[in-house]
């Protein structure tokens, strides 16, 4: 049975050596992460940078979005070809605002849609959570596929000063 | 002796760093904004909230009897540029400063992003317009406009699809910083709000990966912010009174309306900051330092206005084309004089000669006079164009330029009950926000805290900030 494990700090250098702690002690990078209720600086922790794909989201939408605008404008003018002001029929000046809104419109609805993903939100299985991660603790949490290893993560997070360890 | 009055001096012209306040106070503190509402808060929430109704039957009844007469549309459309502005304006305002990772605005941004709640007013009172604005083609005959082969109504499908897009963008804006701060109502709020916070964290914990793809979306919805409100204000200006007024062509006329909208945007700000700050005891949370840097903000936008203003009118001046003639007539010199003086003294001269003075950027009371002041001009300047430009006959549409120059419109009883209206619902959805989310970000006061030190440097005191990334 997988088990969640949260150690609470109150202070930000000895959660830092727990992350250290666990990554030394053949946790797989991953399984254990740190949790604030305010963004640290990047790296503070020493945490692991997983890979995120949220850039990706917005420029697909906008491209599928730039080529639909393209398709819509380009074929509502061929379909009524009226010459206004001896321009061409299809006249990119005129097609731009159309296509900019569109392009626009799609961007902003993949990007929503790729932060549900990227977010992993909702989130349906919270794990080991406490409510003085809000008011400025600092949490480290590990999870384990069984409880093989349980012994060597709360040691570890032990050692390194937490003020409570709890299991979810 | 001399030494001693000089640091003195020295001493009461500098102000002392914030002191760093608890995590566990600012949620505490920030949490207790929302709940319980003052008798005084239920007053003026109930006094708004009858004022937008009166102002929505008031436009059901105008267009009810004048729903046939562009002409007499001028001051909703005014109202509706001004709505934009404000609306539109303040959550712009407070990305800027964000992705230049400045630390003084995070006690705003929240502030700044309800404002985007506010649009639905704007909407509400753009919805009689859409159907007054001629269509493309009129008496058989294209008229002149930004869409040269477009179907007939674009302005009008592009224009409420414009609005609708800065409202959704706005509010995603909102939610994807708010996330934070809904986990954090979870997990110390009660009742309803508690259950809100539980629904709306989506399961927010504040892994590491979370946080970055924060500050990722926030970013990108920014950005995406920045090119929707913009465009937005593009469609309104060209289709909503450039494109209304034959020979009316100005390239700077959008930019003006932009900028402008900024200027109305910070200046509503302060307003609100200076409410916030006040009515809600958070003098711990926003310091003098946010009202400071908005004060070189705004000082700096008004001195845009004449800039963008003066370049659009030499244009003309020299011109002296029949058609520069003729929109000059129109919208300077001829019925909105009063108005173009009026808003000219109240968005530029006064603010000018009020924010000039560093004293007056560096207080808390001065700043909100010098934005009320810009505000009212504001709607004084929304009036001498919008009404300048609704007040010619639609049959005069295709003309080369403008031949007769309509005679002053003055607002009628409708117009003023709208205007009331429509701005009474704006502060009301600002109103209501603040009781769902704490008015100020939670994470980000803390962030605030955890990146900001004060400390003594050398004799004097500082804040040491620290600049991730």
């Amino acid at each position: 049975m997988s088990i969640s494990m949260i150690g609470l700090f109150q202070e930000a250098t000895p959660a830092a050596d727990a992350m250290d702690g666990l990554k030394n002690a053949g946790f797989e990078l991953g399984s254990f992460d740190v949790l604030t209720g305010t963004p640290y600086p990047e790296g503070a922790f020493g945490e692991h940078v997983p890979q995120h794909r949220l850039f990706r989201f917005p420029a697909f939408g906008a491209i599928i979005g730039f080529t639909l605008s393209l398709f819509l404008t380009a074929a509502t003018q061929l379909a009524y070809p009226l010459v206004t002001g001896g321009k061409p029929i299809l006249s990119i000046f005129a097609m731009l605002i159309i296509m900019y809104e569109l392009t626009m419109l799609s961007g902003v609805i993949a990007t929503v849609i790729g932060i549900i993903f990227e977010s992993r939100l909702p989130n349906l299985k919270m794990g080991a959570y406490d409510r003085r991660i809000t008011e400025g603790w600092i949490g480290v949490v590990i999870n384990l596929e069984d409880e093989s290893r349980a012994d060597d993560a709360e040691k570890v997070l032990n050692y390194a000063g937490a003020v409570e360890i709890k299991k979810a | 002796m001399v030494n001693l009055s000089r640091k003195e001096n020295h001493d009461s012209h500098h102000t002392l760093p914030p002191e760093n306040v608890e995590s566990a106070v600012i949620v505490k503190d920030l949490i207790d904004t929302t709940n319980g509402t003052s008798s005084s808060f239920k007053i003026i929430a109930i006094t708004l909230g009858v004022m937008s109704v009166l102002g929505i039957i008031a436009l059901i009844i105008k267009w009810i009897n004048h729903g046939d007469d562009s002409t007499r549309w001028g001051y909703i459309a005014a109202l509706v540029s001004f709505l934009l502005s404000i609306t539109g304006g303040a959550p712009m305002v407070a990305m800027g400063p964000v992705m230049a990772k400045a630390n003084w605005v995070r006690p705003l941004t929240r502030l700044a992003a309800i404002f985007s709640f506010a649009g639905i007013s704007t909407i509400i009172v753009l919805i009689p317009l859409l159907f007054l604005l001629p269509p493309l083609i009129v008496d058989g005959t294209r008229r002149r406009s930004i869409w040269f082969e477009a179907p007939n109504y674009s302005p009008h499908i592009w224009g409420i699809i414009g609005m609708v897009l800065l409202l959704i963008t706005g509010i995603a804006l909102f939610y994807s910083a708010a996330l934070p701060d809904f986990a954090a109502m979870r997990e110390n709020s009660t009742g309803w709000r508690q259950k809100l916070g539980k629904k709306l964290s989506r399961g927010w914990v504040g892994t590491d990966s979370q946080w970055r793809t924060l500050r990722m979306r926030i970013g990108m919805f920014g950005t995406f912010y920045f090119f929707v409100m913009v465009m937005v204000n593009f469609l309104y200006t060209t289709d909503f009174a450039q494109g209304v007024v034959p020979g009316w062509r100005d390239a700077i006329f959008t930019l003006y309306h932009t900028v402008s909208s900024w200027q109305g945007g910070v200046a509503a700000l302060v307003i609100a900051l200076w409410i916030v700050r006040k009515k809600m005891n958070l003098e711990k949370y926003i310091h003098l330092d946010a009202f400071w840097s908005l004060g070189r903000l705004l000082f700096a936008l008004t001195l845009l206005w004449i800039y963008l203003f003066y370049s659009s009118f030499i244009v003309f001046w020299y011109g002296r084309s029949e058609n520069d003639k003729a929109t000059l007539d129109l919208l300077v010199k001829g019925p909105m004089i009063w108005a173009f003086f009026a808003g000219a003294t109240f968005i530029w001269l006064v603010p000018w000669w009020i924010l000039i003075w560093n004293r007056v950027r560096k207080s808390i009371n001065g700043m909100a006079i010098g934005a009320s002041v810009i505000i009212f001009g504001l709607l004084l300047d929304r009036i001498r164009l919008f009404v300048a430009a609704w007040s010619v006959p639609q049959e005069h549409i295709h003309q080369k330029w403008l031949k007769q120059i309509p005679d002053t419109i003055y607002p009628d009883v409708y117009d003023i009950v709208i205007a009331i209206g429509s701005i009474s619902l704006s502060i009301l959805i600002i109103m209501l926000m603040t009781k769902i989310i704490p008015v100020l970000s939670i994470w980000q006061i803390q962030e605030f805290n955890l990146l900001s030190k004060p400390i003594k440097y050398i004799r004097g005191n500082a804040t040491l900030i620290a600049k991730p990334d």
